[in-house]
């Protein structure tokens, strides 16, 4: 009787997933990757005046390695965040012409030429996405190695500290050498420890949020708690202090503050941080030489004397010059002069970008960026488990702390640090951490649709 | 190529830029991404309003309680995302009647529900009793049925341990180990 009411039954087809979210990212990849072309090509015929289709099949050939991304991910996350791949194109495409566009005014061809090495980071960069992508099928694994990633963290965080492996450039030690190859560990430490700090506070959220006396309305932290939140800024400082480069720390301590205000809701640790952030402040501007001219360059930007001293406020006064050179609708691209602000293409590449693209072209990249963080937290709020939670946070943090960071510097916000615009800045390290993040953020999407809607028991 | 036509393009590639942000705006609005609103009946025809409501109660939720711990009104929403095209009417809902989270419940929205302790269920039940792939519902001419998969210590409707597809009628318990669970309009 069951039998024959079993066979009446067909047996149920395979469900398959719903491919919407793929369609609207391919729509959006193509248009991405069409203004991609497109700034290549305003950037030739402004600079050239005529078009060079040997940087533009180079820049195709990128586009086809998103697309096989994408076609991936039909197959292994096709329920992923539809925004994420597009935006990061995006801003990684814009990136390259203007990188382009500087090396043209500077005369850089073949090897020498930024953008081509620019292109063939962001080949290898996607190449990491895809790995990230097809190796994590589950996120919650990463919750597994939370000490192991942690120790890589740091490890990679102190390797440029090694004698004969770190070297220095532009005053800040943050390089590894090996060989020709140059390398920023700290770049790859932020994913790291973006995945300890999630899978740490999730066994640690309790203790650090329940226990502790009110005062002036807030319940501060008892003081044996204050152990980790002390490491991470003498961590922080030691970076500062050591590598002499104020951005990634300033990052670090930044990231685990705001995590932690996460996981425990509790704003005295925001206060508690932001005072140990202005201790630091006030002990490296007056013990750290560097760190003092930076906040002289700051403050006194457009005194003559600093801006003709060395290492003075020539960078920063000649990026503002170049930004309101731009004005609203910019100089076009390929036009404007961007190249006259050392290092236009890594650091200064949103003063860059702002010459020839206005203030409506970088309000359309802030957008972007807004938008991708956005996702990011969109994504932990859909999370059902705290290391989920925090660490797709944590991962849009980063990406929003950089951005702030840079941009803040060059628009003379906050004083200039030396940190990479996510995506958009050259340097390899930088895309590929950037475009792990991506990965992991999409992954993050994809896993937490498919989970449970409801479990009983623990 | 003249000023004109280059003053022309540069201007053309900013609004291509712009365009693009507002596509993706525009997509993060119909996004699946839990802004949809639950299908009841009587509010098709008012939809999108209801999306608005729901969307800034929930980015608060968010930000005033940092982290919820699973709390009943975003699985409502994560669960509402399935599949669309459920044969019913009206929304029916499992809710668990006894055991470990009595009180909680389950849209039953797309076409399968499948009951166990293995992580990728729509139900995960985690105890002693209950088998890794225990039993699945699913929808077969607007009802819903009960099948046992083989399990170890059998699924209950009614009291009653299910031998082979069942249909299942409303408010009857359903019992899989200590936790039991009805269909409910």
């Amino acid at each position: 009787m069951s039998t024959q009411l079993t066979a009446s039954i067909p047996r149920l087809k395979r469900i398959r997933p719903s491919q919407r979210m793929r369609n609207v990212e391919l729509a959006l990849l193509l248009a991405a990757s069409a203004i991609n072309l497109a700034a290549l090509m305003l950037v030739q015929l402004g600079a050239l005046g005529s078009i060079d289709l040997g940087p533009l099949s180079l820049c195709g050939l990128l586009a086809v390695l998103v697309l096989a991304i994408h076609i991936a991910m039909r197959f292994v996350a096709p329920q992923a965040d539809a925004l994420i791949l597009p935006i990061a194109t995006l801003l990684n495409g814009l990136g390259i012409a203007e990188i382009y566009r500087i090396d043209i005014a500077l005369g850089n061809t073949g090897w020498d030429s930024l953008a081509f090495k620019q292109i063939a980071w962001s080949a290898l960069a996607l190449g990491g996405a895809f790995a990230v992508i097809m190796l994590i099928r589950q996120h919650r694994v990463l919750q597994r190695y939370t000490y192991v990633a942690g120790l890589i963290g740091v490890v990679l965080l102190l390797l440029p500290m090694v004698p004969g492996l770190g070297i220095e450039l532009n005053g800040a030690r943050v390089w590894i050498q090996i060989g020709t190859l140059t390398f920023q560990p700290g770049e790859i430490a932020k994913v790291a420890l973006a995945i300890f700090f999630a899978g740490y506070l999730v066994q640690a959220r309790d203790t650090l949020s329940m226990v502790g006396r009110t005062f002036l309305g807030m319940r501060f932290p008892r003081g044996r708690d204050l152990g980790p939140i002390l490491v991470i800024w003498a961590l922080s400082m030691g970076v500062i202090v050591f590598e002499r480069d104020l951005g990634t720390g300033l990052l670090f301590f930044g990231l685990f503050l705001v995590m932690l205000y996460v996981a425990t809701g509790r704003l005295s640790w925001v206060m508690l941080g932001l005072g140990l952030v202005a201790i630091g402040a006030v002990l490296a501007n007056q013990f750290l030489p560097y760190v003092h001219d930076r906040f002289l360059n700051w403050t006194n930007a457009f005194s003559p004397a600093i801006y003709d001293e060395n290492g003075g406020s020539y960078q920063l006064v000649q990026g503002l010059f170049g930004l309101a050179h731009g004005g609203l609708i910019g100089t076009g691209l390929g036009q404007g002069m961007p190249y006259i602000t050392p290092v236009s293409q890594s650091d200064y590449i949103i003063a860059s970008l702002g010459e020839e693209l206005g203030l409506i072209g970088v309000f359309a990249i802030l957008c972007l960026y807004l938008l991708l963080v956005g996702r990011g937290l969109r994504i932990g709020f859909a999370g059902h488990d705290d290391f989920s939670k925090l660490l797709a946070v944590g991962l849009a943090f980063v990406i929003a702390l950089q951005v702030f960071i840079v941009v803040g510097g060059v628009t003379r916000v906050i004083p200039l640090t030396g940190l990479t615009t996510p995506f958009l800045a050259a340097g390899g390290s930088s895309l590929v951490a950037n475009w792990m993040i991506a990965a992991l953020l999409l992954r993050l999407s994809d896993s937490i649709r498919n989970e449970p809607r409801l479990v009983v028991g623990q | 190529m003249s000023e004109l036509t280059l003053l022309i393009l540069r201007l053309g590639f900013l609004i291509a830029l712009w365009v693009f942000v507002f596509f993706v705006v525009y997509a993060v609005r119909s996004d699946l991404f839990g802004q949809r609103v639950r299908r009841l009946p009587a509010q098709n025809s008012g939809g999108p309003g209801a999306t608005a409501a729901s969307a800034p109660s929930a980015a608060s939720a968010f930000l005033t309680s940092a982290i919820p711990r699973l709390p009943a009104a975003e699985t409502e929403i994560i669960a509402s995302l399935a599949a669309p095209g459920s044969a019913t009417d009206a929304p029916l809902r499992l809710v668990i009647t006894s055991g470990d989270k009595t009180g909680q419940s389950l849209p039953l929205t797309g076409d399968t529900i499948t009951i166990g302790r293995s992580a990728d269920s729509s139900l995960v039940i985690k105890d002693d009793y209950t088998s890794t792939h225990h039993a699945r519902l699913e929808i077969r001419g607007g009802t819903w049925i009960l099948r046992d998969l083989d399990s170890t210590n059998g699924t209950l409707l009614g009291g009653v341990r299910v031998t082979g597809p069942t249909p299942v009628p409303w408010n009857t318990p359903i019992t899989i180990g200590s936790t039991s669970f009805e269909v409910r309009r």
